[in-house]
């Protein structure tokens, strides 16, 4: 997280902000965003019939708009949000707006430290990305855009985009492919039938995505270059953390699902399905949510799934700093369950935020729900207060303290707790 | 076995007739062969094998009853017409074969499972006819308008090629519209943690965006905390289950599901479908591995049943008038919705005349299973076909027929206009706005 | 000839009929083991409560829309299986070669019931040829399996009331229901195994899947 040395890890308890005055300030409070710090509170409040503004701490944003949405947080603790002034809309950064006006903007992606601001854009109905302020020069007319990324230094933005305009029920346009990646402005060669699950490797060097040409052909393109191998589905590839040429994608064959690194199947053993493959922060371990048979989810790692299952889901492997651990969330005859190696630790509840590690991983924090309250559970039991409102806990960089940020009776409070106590 | 006699109209349908013009013998005898041995088995087997040839199905078929029980409209005729064939001549059939499968398959077929119940074996004729499906698509012989919809699902995730901003633009529209008749509405976009995520069909936003405005007041008034996505997944419609590409129904189904996981909803609650549950539900789910889906899926229909009956909602005034109503196959025959639809028509309506044969033993409205997004070369022989629904309605006398399923909704309005039934189509939702009570605090204030 | 037909072939026959069937369901329960989701879809209580529907007569709407049909076709089966079974004649030569009996039925009755088994093979083929539906989808098989399942009825028929050659008729009889015993597990006669699987599968599937009945 960007700068997290130089957050306050000091001050073990700060009050805000009171949210709950809000509701009598304003018509409308929607619902709170936290800067990652956790420092300010913002909602979007509506001020009365077509004026929205955003509260944020003790104020708000000094001008009001006829509309507001997206309230979104940069890592940096600057505010952002699309507003809407004479029927056009634009990208407000701390209650600053971005000169130029757009038809519509959406979707709204930050480099790793926050200076980069990029999000979807589009004028005279063509789509383009717009990194701060400045909008892609695209040779192409791009007709839709997908969705786009942008690596964490913020210096590549890719984009699927759709290159071809379309005719209603041209089929044969569509085999011949209209749509493509748009790496910092510029199309790729060829068209493909349909592009999906694009990601740029850390160093922003390459750019992966999926590709379908037809029924049960698909496969992975690599800087424009096929993989040699074709398979009857794919799923979202992923990059290895530390060599930004290995690529690892779900495939199937024969009506089972596989991992493949660079083409080649590496886990001997197929799946009724397999995704959220992820690597270990130093990319020698890969675990997956996989289905070893049907209705029964678990974990797989390195190919061996734990042998405690499933009955409903299982959602993304999260690895312990050091490799070693790995937890997911998984759902059970209705509950959610936090699970670390195969063994469920605590019990039930009605939701189950990201697990963050302790530094040497044996001690997993989470955010959880039960009866509509929130707390915060270690290793899946809670400890503490219930909230109205909570975050995700965030452990501090030299691994002894957690910070907590919950409204507790109307009140917004950033509290940091030493790891030893709660 | 003599071939079939089935006299038909010819119709263009440009895909198929290109589709048959390359398609080559090799190409049909793999795939065919394929599918059957490594996407059936004994379940495929065991049906062939255990039909009597009895004929007794066809009893069950608003096709075969609406054209006056022509022999090729019905169910066992359906799969001698291509199942038997196959699996007799190995897959050494020609292209001309193979587009007659995708036209009774697709375009004979609402795929709703009523010959199932009537069938003494409990034989799935509905089920055979969607592994046909799934041939003829690997083999890209689908109806034109079909494949344009499942090309919209694979590109954008959605049934209409609806753009990304254009669904946000649209949410924010009505929820405008909402505070026309209820001000503190509120559409509320990706607002992680709520209590209900709820998603819609394509159509919705391309042709019915008023359906998203009452939804938005009537979750106001009966207080609920819920949202909707601002990004792909928010179509929960899926014309790839029906056409046999199975890989892009997943894909739809699972983006779908996952946007509710990552809103971290409880549950998720959609719009009037009756193909979308069956995709979000049962199909879907099955094909990726999950029993049921991990974030439930609430019908319209249970939703509103649930509403009233908790008197979360309060009925004002009812509806004048007798009103019918049809009963979609996807959630009525198989999935069991039958009695709280009765309810809630007859919670907001004076006099709800029923049909007969009602619930599970209705008669499909001949749009479902994919038949209407076939396009308008198929229209003339859906619509003849659906006859004998056409009586049915006749006979209850109604002002309005409600449909709570898209797909029944358009099947039925060109029902009502092919007979001219002179009847109102509408959606539940849309009674359900005029009927209900908008308690005093959330009116507009009158100035 | 007839100590051959009476003799090492009803054991053959009854070998080849239960050993036939229990491959024949084995090789379906295993091959159903692949469909990963079968199983999944199938509970005990649904598939019951579906064949409680479907094996008494009436118990479902549809069997009361064609009452002819339906009274033919339990009056049918039932006699089918209960006459062989319950005969005195059958359950005489039992008791000479292994010294076990049980129940019969009185010979007139019988004699009747093997009239109604005839008359339903009778009736079936009078559909054969008349229902467009359903000769559309008859071939010769479908003839034959008719004739299969006819013609012990219709030589026992003649042998009890030794109408002509009553040695010879005797012989064919015992052919007859060999044969018939043979085709059951082998031909579309083995609905007899399937029914109760199908049943149970589509049962399941509306029931406990789908929320639904299957009645
Ligand atoms: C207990 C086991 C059996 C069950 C549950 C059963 C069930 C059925 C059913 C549901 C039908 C469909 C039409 C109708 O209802 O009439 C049928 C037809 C028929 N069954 Fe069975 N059956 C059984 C045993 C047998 C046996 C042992 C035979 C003969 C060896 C047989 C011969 C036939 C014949 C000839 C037909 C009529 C086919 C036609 O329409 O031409 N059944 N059976
Ligand atoms: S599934 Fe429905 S439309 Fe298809 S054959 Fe059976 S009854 Fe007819
Ligand atoms: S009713 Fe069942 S057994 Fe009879 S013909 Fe139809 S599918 Fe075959
Ligand atoms: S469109 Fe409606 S009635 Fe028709 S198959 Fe769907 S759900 Fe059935």
């Amino acid at each position: 997280m960007f700068n997290i040395e130089n957050w306050d890890w000091e001050s073990k308890e700060k009050m805000l902000a009171e949210p709950a005055k809000w509701k009598d300030q304003f018509e409308d409070v929607w619902e709170p965003y936290i800067s990652p710090d956790g420092e300010k509170i913002a909602s979007i409040v509506k001020i009365g019939e077509g004026e929205f503004n955003i509260a944020i701490n003790e104020g708000t944003w000094e001008e009001p708009f006829e509309k507001i949405w997206y309230s979104r947080f940069s890592p940096d603790g600057r505010l952002t949000a699309f507003i809407t002034k004479d029927m056009e809309w634009t990208m407000a950064v701390d209650g600053k707006t971005w000169e130029q006006m757009y038809e519509y903007i959406w979707d709204t992606k930050f480099s790793a430290d926050g200076k980069i601001i990029a999000a979807t854009t589009k004028v005279d109905s063509v789509y383009s990305i717009t990194i701060n302020e400045k909008t892609w020069e695209c040779p192409t007319k791009l007709q839709s855009i997908a969705s786009h990324v942008i690596s964490p230094d913020g210096k590549t933005s890719v984009a699927i985009a759709q290159t071809v305009p379309l005719a209603e029920g041209d089929v044969n346009a569509f085999t011949k492919g209209a749509w493509s990646v748009i790496v910092n402005g510029k199309p790729w060669n060829d068209n493909y039938a349909d592009i999906y699950g694009l990601a740029i490797s850390d160093d922003g060097k390459n750019v992966v995505a999926e590709y379908r040409n037809s029924i049960c052909e698909y496969g992975i393109l690599v800087n424009e270059k096929p993989w040699n191998e074709k398979f009857g589905c794919t799923w979202e590839p992923v990059f290895h953390p530390k060599n930004s040429d290995e690529i690892t994608a779900p495939v199937r064959q024969a009506g089972q699902w596989f991992l493949a690194t660079n083409g080649r199947i590496v886990w001997d053993k197929g799946f009724i399905n397999l995704m959220h493959q992820t690597y270990s922060p130093d990319g020698n371990n890969i675990a997956a949510a996989v289905a070893p048979s049907f209705a029964k989810w678990t974990i797989a790692v390195n190919g061996q799934p734990w042998s405690k299952t499933f009955n409903e889901c299982i959602l993304k492997p999260y690895f312990s700093p050091d490799g070693r651990k790995v937890a997911a969330i998984a759902k059970d005859s209705g509950k959610w369950l936090l699970v670390v190696d195969g063994t469920v630790l605590g019990e039930g509840y009605d939701n189950i935020w990201p697990p963050v590690f302790g530094p040497n991983g044996d001690m997993v924090i989470c955010k959880v729900e039960k009866n509509g309250k929130y707390a915060i559970a270690v290793n899946g039991k809670i400890r503490g207060n219930d909230y109205e409102a909570l975050w995700n806990p965030v452990v501090s960089p030299d691994g002894t303290k957690v910070m907590i940020c919950g409204v507790e009776d109307g009140k917004y409070y950033r509290k940091v707790v030493l790891l030893s106590d709660i | 076995m003599k071939p079939t006699i089935a006299i038909r109209e010819p119709v263009v349908d440009d895909l198929m007739d290109q589709t048959e013009k390359i398609l080559t013998e090799e190409q049909i005898e793999k795939v065919i062969n394929e599918v059957i041995d490594q996407e059936t088995g004994v379940r495929l087997q065991t049906y062939v094998n255990t039909c009597i040839h009895c004929g007794l199905c066809s009893e069950a078929c608003h096709w075969f009853l609406s054209n006056d029980r022509d022999v090729s409209f019905a169910p066992v005729t359906k799969v001698k017409d291509t199942i038997w064939v196959m699996l007799e001549k190995k897959g050494k059939v020609d292209a001309a074969f193979i587009k007659r499968c995708s036209q009774i398959a697709h375009t004979e077929c609402n795929v709703c499972r009523r010959c199932g119940m009537y069938c003494p074996f409990g034989i799935d004729i509905a089920y055979m006819m969607l592994v046909v499906r799934r041939i003829c698509a690997k083999l890209e012989m689908v109806p034109l308008y079909l494949q344009d919809t499942v090309n919209s699902h694979a590109a954008t995730m959605n049934q209409m090629w609806v753009k990304p901003d254009e669904w946000i633009d649209t949410l924010q529209w009505q929820e405008e519209e909402a505070q026309g008749y209820v001000p503190s509405a509120r559409l509320p976009l990706e607002k992680e943690g709520a209590e209900i995520m709820y998603s819609v069909i394509g159509p919705e936003p391309k042709f019915l965006a008023q359906l998203l405005g009452n939804i938005t007041v009537i979750m106001k008034v009966a207080g609920l905390d819920w949202t909707m996505p601002a990004t792909a997944g928010w179509d929960n419609s899926n014309m790839a289950m029906y056409s046999g590409d199975f890989e892009v129904m997943a894909r739809v189904e699972r983006l779908h599901h996952e946007t509710a996981q990552r809103l971290k909803v409880k549950k998720i609650v959609m719009g009037e479908c009756g193909h979308a549950f069956r995709g979000g539900e049962y199909d879907g789910p099955t094909w990726l591995g999950w029993m049921s889906p991990p974030i439930p899926i609430v019908h319209a229909v249970a939703f509103y049943y649930d509403l009233i009956k908790s008197g979360r909602i309060k009925i004002a005034k009812k509806v004048e008038g007798p009103v019918t109503v049809q009963y979609p196959c996807n959630i009525i025959r198989n999935a069991g919705l039958g009695s709280k639809l009765q309810y809630i028509m007859n919670a907001v309506c004076e006099d709800f005349v029923d049909l007969i044969p009602n619930d599970r033993h209705a008669y499909c409205c001949n749009a479902g299973g994919d038949t209407i997004n076939c396009g308008p070369p198929w229209k003339k022989i859906r619509v003849q076909s659906a006859k004998i629904q056409s009586e049915n309605f006749k006979r209850t006398g109604a002002h309005t027929i409600v449909t709570p399923c898209h797909n029944c909704h358009s099947g039925v309005e060109d029902i009502v206009d092919g007979y001219k039934l002179g009847m109102h189509v509408k959606f539940f939702s849309e009674l359900l706005i005029e009927a209900m009570e908008i308690p005093e605090h959330l009116k507009p204030k009158e100035e | 000839m007839y100590e051959f037909v009476s003799g090492p072939l009803v054991w053959i026959a009854f070998i080849i009929f239960i050993g036939g069937s229990l491959y024949k369901i084995y090789n379906m329960l295993s091959g159903a083991k692949k469909d990963i989701t079968l199983f999944r879809h199938m509970s005990l209580k649904h598939s019951l409560a579906s064949l409680v529907h479907w094996v008494i007569p009436f118990n479902n709407q549809y069997m009361q829309k064609r009452p002819i049909f339906t009274i033919v076709s339990f009056a049918f089966h039932i006699c089918l299986i209960l006459t062989p079974v319950f005969l005195l004649g059958h359950l005489v030569l039992l008791d000479e070669s292994w010294n076990i009996s049980w129940f019969n039925i009185p010979d007139k009755v019988a004699d009747w019931m093997t009239i109604i088994v005839i008359a339903g093979c009778i009736f079936y083929l009078y559909r054969r040829l008349t229902d467009p539906v359903v000769k559309n989808v008859t071939d010769g098989s479908d003839y034959l399996l008719l004739a299969i399942t006819a013609l012990p009825f219709i030589t026992g028929f003649i042998a009890y009331h030794q109408l002509f050659a009553y040695k010879t008729i005797l012989i064919i009889h015992i052919l007859a229901g060999e044969i018939m015993l043979i085709a059951i597990p082998f031909t579309r006669l083995s609905h007899m195994l399937f029914f109760v699987f199908t049943r149970a599968l589509f049962g399941s599937e509306q029931g406990y899947w789908k929320h639904s009945k299957d009645w």
